[in-house]
């Protein structure tokens, strides 16, 4: 009897041993853990370590084609500041992109960009800008990067373009061509990328609205798309509906008495 | 352009005048007699066109009842100091002002006033366009509060 007493005692020491030494290992185990900025804690808010910090891991490698910038790296601007910058005619302009009742979609641009001759092209025909109302905008950067007669010769008329390199700056844009799409009534933005095309950039703007970040209808509730169309087109668009009404030059009704002052 | 603080000046061609946030404006030159530049002022609190009018053509008919639309006009050298355009006081807006047939062209519910000054030597005419009629008490205020700021220089 008590030689089993002893034995049992015996045993139940040795697993005490067994135990505080596995203890000791996951302590040291945690330790090391710790002192690589590895949190076990689901509730640990990131950076919330004391150690060295977290073990940076390498963002995913982004291959885009040639002539097209990689996205953009940092955090995006807080609250979507408004363009301030000079006009192609030598003007002043301020855009506001939020609070707005529509989206705007900005398009970052240069003149020497092979890549951004597709989308100067592309803006002076007709483009079609998914939900309600859709504002484009064009900036470049400022006259002390770009040509303001090189800027005046592309920019599509009826279609608001800025040089800004301030805007550049705030939007944190990687390069050219380079596009935002911020929702105006909440000033968030809700896609942004590069793009070899207006066809990506169209998808761009579809699956925002897909993801329900663009309103499809006006606040009338009818289904509503903005399209972009350069004047030249309005005014060819214009003289066809004439003509088909029996509207040629030198009618009468094409002079009216009135001025243009109020 | 000073982009410090809420409010955002704009400046360009002896004009300037303070933004309040979510403002357009724009300051751009038309052709005046005998070759002279006289330059526009317009700031609206919904998005401006990029081509439009100088009293708004193209941008008033996109205003929404609580929309507000301001253009400050030059004119010519011999406009100055004449009986139109002998007050030298810009703004004072009140809601007697405005008339829903002040308008360059009728859109109702809108309405409008206009004003006729001589300021640092330059004569000007001020336009200011309301969404709504209805509602000119509450948007006057904000009409004058962008007006208010408006600063000419001599050429």
């Amino acid at each position: 009897m008590t030689a089993l007493v002893a034995g049992l005692a015996f045993v139940v020491a040795l697993l005490a041993v067994l135990v505080i030494g596995l203890l000791r290992s996951h302590a040291d185990i945690l330790r090391a853990l710790h002192d690589l900025g590895v949190g076990l804690d689901p509730s640990d808010a990131p950076g919330a370590n004391t150690g060295p910090g977290p073990v940076p891991v390498p963002s995913p490698v982004v291959k885009t084609t040639a002539g097209v910038p990689e996205p953009r790296q940092g955090d995006a601007p807080g609250a979507v500041p408004t363009i301030t910058g000079t006009t192609p005619d030598g003007g002043t302009a301020v855009v506001a992109i939020s609070p707005r009742p529509h989206a705007t979609l900005i398009a970052f641009l240069t003149t020497g960009c092979t890549t951004c001759a597709g989308f100067w092209q592309a803006f002076a025909g007709r483009v079609t800008l998914p939900g309600a109302d859709t504002r484009l905008v064009i900036v470049t950067k400022g006259h002390e990067h770009e040509s303001p007669a090189a800027v005046a010769r592309l920019a599509p008329k009826g279609v608001m373009t800025l040089q800004s390199s301030d805007a550049w700056a705030d939007f944190v844009v990687p390069g050219s061509p380079y596009f935002v799409l911020v929702d105006g009534p909440t000033g968030r933005i809700v896609g942004e990328g590069a793009a070899a095309s207006w066809e990506q950039v169209s998808g761009l703007l579809d699956r925002a609205v897909a993801d329900g970040a663009l309103p499809l209808t006006g606040t009338d509730g009818a289904p509503r798309e903005s399209v972009v169309r350069s004047a030249a087109r309005r005014e060819a668009e214009v003289d066809d509906a004439l003509l088909r009404a029996g509207i040629g030059p030198g009618h009468p009704s094409l002079y009216p008495g009135a001025g243009d002052e109020p | 352009m000073n982009r410090d603080g809420p409010m955002i000046r704009i400046e360009n061609h002896g004009l300037a005048a303070d933004l309040p946030d979510g403002w357009d404006g724009q300051i751009f030159v038309r052709s005046g007699p005998e070759g002279a530049t006289m330059p526009v002022l317009q700031a609206a609190s919904f998005a401006l066109p990029a081509e439009g009018g100088d009293f708004g053509g193209g941008a008033v008919e996109q205003m929404g009842d609580y929309d507000v639309f301001v253009a400050l006009c030059e004119y010519g050298s011999d406009s100055v100091n004449t009986p139109l355009f002998s007050s030298s006081t810009l703004g004072g807006l009140s809601p007697d002002d405005f008339h829903t047939q002040a308008l360059q062209r009728p859109l109702p519910p809108q309405c409008g006033t206009q004003q006729f000054v001589t300021i640092a030597g330059r004569a000007f005419c001020l336009y200011v366009v309301l969404g709504n009629h209805r509602l000119r008490e509450h948007l006057v205020p904000a009409a004058e509060g962008v007006v208010a700021t408006i600063t000419v220089a001599p050429r």
